[in-house]
């Protein structure tokens, strides 16, 4: 099992450095230079070319690369590994680790909502399949798949909060409030709602058919020949291997999480990484964008590798 | 796949020849686009998301040429009205009619979701029949690469590249959706060529003496471009989506261009007083995500050529 993880993580190395070297290109197509902000009447030539020859500027872009990258990964000690914001000048590993928490928070609990809707959701659709209840499920999940995360979350926000003011339409907490558990979950509600139901809408479709392909096998039948009740079949038999590759869903479900936080953070002001993004991008505030990138590359990938874990772990046919 | 093949229509292809019901049909000669017709219009969701679309695009293309700049005219005695016959959908705070902006709307955002799933297109499909004709090394090398653009945080690298390359930019946006969204259509392909390499019309070709580039392009590329139809389809879907959350967000879009993005852009005060400026852009958005995912089911099932459709 340990080495499985090590060789998974050896394995995710290639896929860092490829994400590394695909942001730090990008980053290099804008325009004019790091040194242009400081450039004004009150700043001399040798001044400006002082900072060129110190951030390495005037080096061949791979040693620019290197030295970035062998920096970057110096931040679990070292504050200034990713540079300084454009705008305030605080240090970006600090901006980022501030936020992290609350995107984990809204991140993880729609996560969990979502596994506990879609999975009775799927499993009801597959076993009374082409029943109202599946035909209801299936409409509502094709719409909710296709609505955008935007669209969902002012959606909410006009019902919820404006229509029958029921919860907060900003923030994570309310004035004087930090800390206090119930107030967080009231600001929670809504974006985590926002974020929940396309997802939920993937993951019960998906679950459905998963559902519907394990019904369909050999030890479902004989189950039921042997006369075992219908509930433990389902439960024990079916359910049991039907769950299996929705665990990979896990990893896949990043990316698109990522992004839907982005924005669910944005309509309702959570001060989470997305938040930070979409602001950093406002203000041109690159250093902070190319850090968030990373972070969300790393997040992908540590989510699939934390996916193919928990499947060799609970599906025994998996060797190491 | 079960459920099309119980729902199958009465025979289409058939049934237009017209007056031969008493026939027997021993050997059913059909071609593969007869086949194609019949299996698309066996798939009633399909059909309707044909028509919705066509009919999108219609208006798309007609409104807006008909009225021209009208859509961003102002008219600050005509500002927050709600909808009537003159303005079926309203006018915004600045007195713009919200029907001629949504259609501009609709016609701006179809335009850069095609445009992207060209892009999509053209690097899914140039990779995939690389990788997938010579496999080998540099099958290894283009899917590696895929694999770290699978790991990248899509909407954060394009919100990274809208913020380098210039914000309000419908160009921008287009490449920024195009560079990010292409490996579905590449593995796709990637696939079709494996399985078509050692095809026999392949072996002919090469036994004829024919250059590889000739192979590609005028014998395995043709035959293998039914999933590529389906990934662009299904890819409308998902650039439309990008687009209108960008110019949502204010990086794509912005006014006095319309979009159906930046339409919802106002939200926050919208939402207070004038939710019917709303409505419009989400439901059309809406439809045509849902009508690009429907028409892309519906070409999977109909282009592929392995599943039959039963005669009885």
């Amino acid at each position: 099992m340990a080495t499985y993880v090590l060789r998974r993580l050896i394995q995710a190395v290639p896929i860092l450095i490829g994400i590394s070297v695909i942001s730090f290109l990008i980053i290099q197509l804008a325009p004019g230079d790091p040194t242009d902000r400081f450039r004004s009447g009150r700043v001399s030539p040798e001044t400006i070319a002082n900072l060129i020859r110190m951030y390495g500027l005037d080096k061949p872009l791979p040693e620019q690369f290197i030295s970035w990258f062998t920096t970057f990964w110096t931040f679990p000690w070292n504050v200034a590994a990713w540079g300084y914001s454009f705008v305030d000048g605080r240090p970006v590993v600090e901006k980022i680790f501030d936020r992290i928490p609350f995107t984990l928070e809204l991140m993880v609990t729609s996560l969990i909502v979502t596994m506990i809707v879609s999975i009775p959701l799927g499993v009801l659709a597959a076993v009374r399949q082409y029943s109202w209840a599946d035909k209801i499920i299936t409409t509502m999940a094709t719409i909710g798949y296709a609505l955008p995360s935007f669209v969902l979350g002012i959606l909410l926000l006009y019902i919820f909060s404006i229509k029958l003011n029921l919860f907060p339409s900003f923030g994570r907490q309310s004035l004087g409030q930090e800390g206090n558990l119930p107030d967080l979950m009231w600001h929670l509600f809504l974006p985590v709602c926002a974020l929940a139901i396309q997802q939920i809408a993937a993951w019960s479709r998906y679950m459905r058919s998963s559902m519907l392909e394990v019904l369909q096998q050999d030890y479902v039948r004989t189950a039921r020949a042997k006369g075992l009740p219908g509930s433990k079949v389902l439960y024990k038999h079916a359910l049991k291997n039907a769950l299996l590759p929705v665990i990979t869903l896990l990893g896949l479900s990043l990316p698109s999480l990522l992004a839907g936080a982005a924005i669910t953070e944005s309509i309702f002001s959570w001060p989470g990484l997305g938040y930070l993004a979409v602001q950093s991008v406002t203000t041109n505030d690159f250093p902070t964008i190319l850090a968030i990138v990373m972070m969300g590359g790393m997040m992908v990938i540590l989510g699939n590798l934390l996916a193919d874990v928990l499947y060799g772990l609970v599906d025994p046919r998996i060797k190491y | 796949m079960e459920r099309i093949e119980t729902t199958i229509a009465p025979r289409v292809g058939t049934a237009a020849s017209g007056g031969e019901q008493d026939e027997v049909d021993l050997i059913p000669v059909r071609t593969y686009w007869q086949l194609v017709r019949q299996r698309f219009l066996a798939h009633r969701l399909a059909v309707i998301a044909l028509f919705t679309m066509s009919t999108l695009v219609a208006l798309a293309l007609i409104v807006p040429t008909l009225t021209g700049e009208a859509y961003a005219k102002t008219s600050l005695s005509q500002s927050m009205l709600p909808p009537s016959l003159a303005h079926p959908l309203g006018t915004n705070q600045i007195g713009q009619d919200m029907f001629l902006r949504l259609m501009k709307g609709l016609q701006t955002s179809l335009i850069i979701g095609f445009m992207s799933v060209g892009i999509i297109g053209l690097i899914g499909v140039t990779l995939g029949s690389i990788s997938g004709f010579y496999g080998g090394k540099i099958d290894n090398l283009i899917m590696r690469f895929v694999d770290v653009v699978l790991s990248l945080p899509v909407f954060f690298v394009i919100l990274m590249i809208v913020a380098v390359l210039g914000k309000g930019s419908a160009a921008v946006v287009i490449i920024a959706i195009g560079l990010t969204g292409w490996t579905l259509a590449c593995r796709l392909v990637r696939a079709e060529f494996l399985k078509l390499r050692e095809a026999d019309f392949v072996q002919a070709g090469r036994a004829l003496g024919a250059s590889s580039r000739r192979i590609i392009s005028r014998h395995i590329l043709p035959a293998s471009l039914a999933p590529v139809v389906v990934a662009a389809t299904l890819g409308i879907a998902d650039s439309v989506v990008a687009e209108a959350s960008l110019s949502f967000l204010g990086f794509g879009i912005s006014p006095p261009e319309a979009s159906l993005g930046n339409l919802l852009k106002n939200f926050d005060e919208d939402l207070q007083v004038r939710p019917w400026l709303l409505i419009p852009p989400a439901v059309t958005i809406v439809l045509v995500v849902l009508s690009a995912s429907f028409l892309g089911d519906g070409l999977r099932d109909a282009l592929d050529p392995r599943q039959r459709v039963e005669s009885k």
